[in-house]
């Protein structure tokens, strides 16, 4: 493979995964605590459309005004989080029914297409996108020069929240702590830690991310709205969260290789080359369900780092 | 078991209490009420003092845990004061006790298995300065602890990857780094072995050393003598008496344990003469050699021969812990056992297989009533048929016709007196009385050949008590073998024909409820008989 | 301080007039949402009623949409009843699609009422092995089932891509001129679509038909057989279970496939009685796997509730897809099944539960603890 294609691979790897990055790293957060959000789609297309809005009706520099729409875009995916977090954490719904119905309300057929033509936006087109940004003048350099250094804004953002999101999990104390109520709510509340607060919190983060990750969709890969735009983008990231075993690390890898994956089939395609790509792309969930089967027989389990929790409703036993 | 005569009383201790510095930590005059006029606590009064091994003895129900619990502030007393330090302190939770450095580690660890031993000491802890958790600080100051107090332990280990006395000492140095000066041990020897006895022991003997104090709740004996200084006896929610350990034994602990007067309402089952035939009575339940893996790795059922037979009613008294829930369990066919053998009615039983036992004519009333004995969201009518809906009537090939599962059911309330609307009442919306009498009323009528009631009368009231200890009296002049396990002494005395005692697991003793004697018994119960 | 406490009784008027109630609740609420945009609320409703009902045509499209999330619901509302979280409905209908079709047009020549009968066996079987996978290893490896399920519907999906768009399969048309163009489906023949049934204008699909009786057989399973009673004990209290000596691993693995078998159904009822080609895009789009879990949650779990929700559902996408236009408001059939479910959960919620305030007792530790009712919400 010319080195080329590798690149042009490489770079539209990045581009079709850093919202998957934003709402994985988000989805991984919420799980973490022991939420499961089935609604990540639904909060994704808001905060696309939300972006978008934002984008066009705020007046100002376009730095500013990105700006604006991103901090938008991350709200409408946190008040749509904090419906699902009320339902699940406190009215102790069944968190697979709440998120659902988050994705439904806001989805493609719901509040982010109702949105987009109640703020008539669509079929304008984007005033303000992110560009590719030229870090240290390095964008020339062959081979790693377009990858690294000639991303925009988002791109960056996303590293570097991958490895806030690290270092938070692994180097704090209320990463400690986030991992405990996912693991065992009940020591983590003997222990005097808050459940309650660590899911809300956690919860709505994850929709806040998961907005700016729409938010990407209109604000840099292309300058339009339609309705459903993210085109399950959302239900993605779901996977690649149990994927990459809720490690940060793992799901910036799985994201950029699903994002290779997906330009894989059409670049190659463009260049002749007949694949069964679909059979490549379900590789990785078939090893999941795999490794997941594996891994429940063992204390393996615990290695693997599934949130014990995960799906389950904490109840305090009174005393 | 352990040997009294290889440890000693720690010299340390007797230099550290001097007589004016006020006891570390003391109640005076506690009494804790609950709802349905329970009383746990009837002013109780006792006190530890700084630098001593401090055993509060006593059986079940005696009031241990509920001090405790009001020592480390998750109950407040109705009346009376605890004082540190000679200063009267109201706690109202955890971390106010903690704040005081009163700290317990319980029967059962709050851990998390996946985090490392680092991990957990520090997990919510209050004074954990700043946002970043420097792991290494954390495990080279474990690491000294540790050592300090004789607990090897690898602080990069994962909870999951360690023993179950290697976890407790994770707790006990969870307590220590966080800066417990008073540490409660809730019966910290039921998990561990031998070897990790002693461990235990040497460490806690190095904490007093150093100045702490250490509650330790037992029902031991052996152990009370070999590393308490003092001990208060509780019984039936009352402080009986502090003695200095150099200064008493084994009888007299055991005697002040269970009383030494005999109840005067209690009166020893006489065997009913005119039902059973002289003859040789049929055994129903006969447990070989029995072992049993508990829950947590620990062998439960140490080597178990009983034998229950037609008529007779078997009671297994014991201190709650000591194997009694394995035993319902395993001859319930609930859980498996890995060694010997189980015969009901003379026909060898397949190990965990509940279905089995119940085919066998197992009848099983579970301690945990509403949780295991009956499906809460359904119907009285349900619940009745929850094990004979496999055959006769109601069944009809696969289905299930509701209508006569009524119509027996109505039958069976009558008859064993369940106060409810109708049989289509949701059980959850019962009584405890009731709910238990649907249990009977099911168990019963199957016409089993053997009922193994676990403490079948817990949490009921007087009226309620009486019925069920009268229905499974009257089953029992039937024929049928009841294997009754309770934590009432009381109760096992008035209603067994014979008297097993389990400790640790084993079968220690067995005798004749008509020539019972109290502090034989409670002997065994506390391990002091081999 | 607030405690929310469990309520022990749940009077038989409340549990019909509480999703009433809330329904009529969801109706104001998306009616403030439609005045604030500048809709008229009531002329929306109007419109979208008509558009359900009324209008030519509109009761065979409300049904089109209604027959998928029938089986879609059954499918979850029986496996959701036992706390099996089967999210894999999804997937399987789009496996019980393949099925279907490659029994169709491999059997294309067989007298109709067989075809018909066969295609649905082999979308039953197809939905029932994909629900398989789930259920075995949830029964003997404890697998988390929701993750296994999820799973699997991407992989049936790429599967599915795959033998229409990328693969020379049996499945794909090879040699029709649009096919030469775009790939796309074999059809079917005729005689493998699946007769309607026509009441006046009204052509009620084959595929609801079969679905009634299923939803019918599926209650009386629950209520009056041994196997249901069964389900509805584990569903309860699992510990109750095993000390009544059922056998739960097997009950799991059964209730998942007789959920896929379900889902399966309703795959290949897309065959049958529309479209009459596999069309993954299609089905892909149209969600009905993930809306059948809506449509179970807010028929509470039971059978025949399913069918009328689905009818309801089914109605409002279909008014929803009508309508579309720059006059309608867009988005708004997701907007009220959201508003309604949020409703109809929150209300359930009220429900079960009393606000008390003040401090809750504290309880001793050797009495009787009365709480034990698992909900099926949690």
């Amino acid at each position: 493979m010319s080195s080329n294609l590798a690149v042009s691979i490489a770079v539209s790897a990045i581009a079709y995964g850093t919202p998957l990055v934003l709402a994985g790293l988000g989805e991984l957060l919420a799980e973490r605590s022991g939420v499961l959000n089935l609604g990540v789609e639904g909060m994704m297309l808001m905060g696309a459309v939300t972006a978008f809005f934002a984008s066009q009706m705020l007046p100002g520099p376009g730095w500013a005004v990105l700006i604006a729409a991103l901090i938008a875009a991350a709200a409408a995916g946190a008040a749509l989080a904090l419906i699902h977090a009320f339902l699940s954490i406190t009215v102790r719904v069944n968190q697979i029914v709440s998120g659902l119905a988050l994705t439904i309300f806001a989805g493609a057929i719901g509040l982010s297409s109702y949105a987009g033509q109640a703020w008539g936006i669509g079929g304008q087109h984007g005033i303000h996108q992110l560009s590719k940004l030229d870090v240290f003048g390095l964008s020339d350099v062959p081979v790693i020069g377009p990858i690294l250094f000639n991303q925009d804004a988002m791109v960056y953002l996303s590293w570097g929240l991958v490895a806030l999101v690290s270092y938070y999990l692994y180097r704090t104390r209320f990463g400690l702590y986030l991992r405990a109520v996912g693991e065992s709510p009940r020591s983590a509340d003997a222990m005097g830690i808050n459940v309650s607060a660590y899911r809300y919190v956690h919860t709505v983060v994850g929709g806040a991310l998961a907005g700016l990750g729409g938010a990407y969709f209109t604000l840099a890969i292309a300058p339009i709205w339609t309705d459903g735009l993210t085109a399950g983008a959302g239900w993605i990231a779901i996977a690649l969260v149990i994927f990459a075993f809720w490690r940060p690390d793992l799901l910036v890898v799985g994201a950029y290789l699903f994002g290779a994956l997906s330009s894989l089939g059409f670049t190659l395609q463009a260049n002749g080359v007949q694949l069964p790509s679909e059979l490549f792309s379900s590789l990785p969930y078939i090893m999941t369900v795999v490794v997941l089967a594996v891994a429940s027989t063992t204390l393996a389990q615990r290695r693997i780092g599934t949130p014990a929790a995960l799906g389950v409703p904490y109840v305090r036993e009174e005393s | 078991m352990l040997d009294i005569r290889a440890v000693g009383v720690s010299p340390a201790s007797a230099e550290s209490a001097t007589a004016e510095s006020p006891p570390a930590v003391a109640a005076v005059g506690v009494t804790k009420r609950f709802a349905g006029g329970v009383v746990a606590n009837d002013r109780v009064s006792f006190e530890a003092k700084r630098g001593e091994v401090h055993a509060l003895l006593g059986e079940n129900g005696a009031g241990k845990t509920t001090l405790c619990n009001i020592l480390t502030g998750l109950y407040r007393p109705d009346e009376g004061e605890v004082l540190v330090n000679g200063k009267p302190v109201r706690l109202h939770s955890p971390h106010e006790a903690q704040a005081v450095g009163i700290f317990m580690v319980h029967q059962h660890l709050s851990l998390v298995d996946s985090l490392t031993v680092a991990e957990n000491v520090v997990l919510g802890w209050s004074r954990h300065r700043g946002l970043g958790f420097s792991g290494r600080q954390v495990e080279a100051e474990i690491g000294e602890i540790a050592s300090r107090y004789h607990m090897p332990v690898d602080p990069k280990a994962r909870i999951w990857q360690l023993s179950l006395g290697e976890r407790q000492r994770v707790d006990i140095l969870k307590a220590l780094y966080r800066g417990a000066r008073i540490l409660i041990l809730d019966e910290p020897t039921t998990v561990l072995t031998p070897p990790e006895i002693e461990q235990l022991f040497s460490s806690i003997r190095d904490m007093v050393a150093g100045g702490s104090t250490v509650v330790f709740i037992s029902h031991k004996l052996p152990e009370v003598l070999a590393i308490a200084d003092r001990t208060t006896i509780l019984r039936k929610g009352r402080s009986i008496r502090t003695v200095d350990i150099a200064e008493t034994d084994a009888r007299q602990l055991a005697r002040l344990m269970v009383g030494h007067e005999m109840s005067f309402d209690v009166v020893p089952r006489a065997s009913d003469a005119a039902s059973e035939p002289a003859a040789a009575p049929r055994p129903v339940l006969e447990l070989d050699g029995v072992c049993v893996q508990g829950d947590f790795g620990i062998e439960a059922l140490k080597e178990v021969s009983l034998t229950v037979s037609a008529g007779e009613i078997l009671g297994i008294a014991g201190v709650a812990g000591n194997g009694q829930r394995e035993l319902a369990e395993v001859v319930a066919g609930l859980r498996p056992f890995i060694r010997g053998t189980i015969r009901i009615g003379g026909e060898e039983a397949v190990p965990g297989d509940a279905r089995d036992a119940i085919n066998r004519g197992v009848a099983y009333i579970p301690e945990d009533r509403m949780g295991t004995g009956v499906s809460p969201n359904l119907s009285v009518a349900e619940n009745l048929i929850l094990k004979s809906y496999r055959r006769g009537s109601p069944h009809a090939g696969p289905l299930l016709l509701m209508r006569q599962a009524e119509a027996q059911a109505t039958a069976l309330m009558a008859r064993f007196d369940i106060r409810a609307p109708g049989p289509r009442t949701l059980v959850r919306q019962l009584s405890g009385g009731n709910v238990q009498k649907v249990v009977l009323a099911r168990e019963l009528s199957s016409d089993p050949r053997l009922v193994v009631a676990a403490s079948p009368t817990r949490g009921l009231d007087v009226g309620a008590t009486e019925y069920v200890r009268g229905v499974l009296l009257d089953a029992a002049r039937k024929g049928v073998g009841i294997l009754l396990i309770s934590e009432d002494l009381d109760e096992i005395v008035e209603l067994s024909d014979r008297i097993a005692v389990l400790y640790e697991g084993r079968v220690v003793g067995v005798v004749d409820s008509a020539h019972a004697n109290y502090e034989q018994i409670g002997l065994m119960m506390a391990g002091a008989v081999s | 301080m607030i405690t929310i406490e469990r309520s022990l009784v749940t009077p038989r008027w409340q549990r019909i007039a509480l999703p009433a109630v809330s329904l009529v609740i969801a109706a104001i609420i998306a009616g403030i949402v439609l005045a604030a945009s500048g809709h008229d609320p009531i002329a929306t409703y109007q419109q979208i009623y008509a558009a359900s009902f009324t209008s030519t045509g509109a009761l065979t499209a409300t049904f089109i949409y209604a027959t998928p999330l029938l089986f879609t619901g059954l499918c979850v509302a029986l496996a959701f009843r036992m706390r099996v979280w089967n999210i894999g409905g999804e997937g399987q209908l789009y496996m019980g699609a393949i099925g279907a079709s490659g029994v169709g047009l491999a059997l294309g020549g067989w007298p109709q009422p067989l075809l018909i009968l066969m295609m649905m066996l082999g979308g039953a079987l197809a939905g029932t092995v994909w629900a398989m996978i789930p259920g075995l290893l949830r029964a003997y490896l404890r697998t988390n089932e929701i993750l296994t399920s999820l799973m699997l519907n991407y992989v049936a999906s790429l599967f599915m891509y795959y033998l229409i768009y990328d693969s020379t399969s049996f499945w794909r048309d090879q040699t029709s001129p649009s096919a030469l163009v775009f790939p796309q489906g074999k059809n079917l023949l005729p005689a493998a679509a699946w007769p309607g049934i026509d009441i006046g204008s009204f052509t009620l699909p084959l595929g609801f038909v079969a679905g009634v009786v299923l939803a019918v057989l599926l209650l009386a399973l629950i209520r009056l057989t041994r196997f249901g009673f069964e389900m509805r004990v584990m569903g309860d209290s699992t510990a109750a279970a095993n000390y009544a000596g059922m056998r739960t691993k097997r009950k799991i693995v059964a209730v998942m496939a007789l959920s896929g078998g379900l889902a399966g159904v309703g795959g290949a009822s897309q065959i049958g009685d529309f479209g009459h080609v596999l069309n993954p895009r299609g089905l892909q789009q149209a969600q009905y796997g993930y809306t059948g879990i809506v449509v179970a949650a807010l028929a509470l779990y039971n059978p025949l509730a399913v069918v009328v929700v689905a009818i309801l559902i089914g109605a409002l996408t279909n008014a929803g897809f009508a309508l579309q236009g720059p006059t309608f408001p867009a988005g708004l059939v997701g907007t009220m099944e959201g508003i309604i479910l949020f409703s109809v959960l929150g209300g359930e919620f009220l429900g079960r539960y009393r606000v008390r305030f003040g401090r809750a007792p504290e309880r001793a530790p050797a009495v009787e603890d009365e709480s034990g009712s698992i909900s099926l919400d949690s």
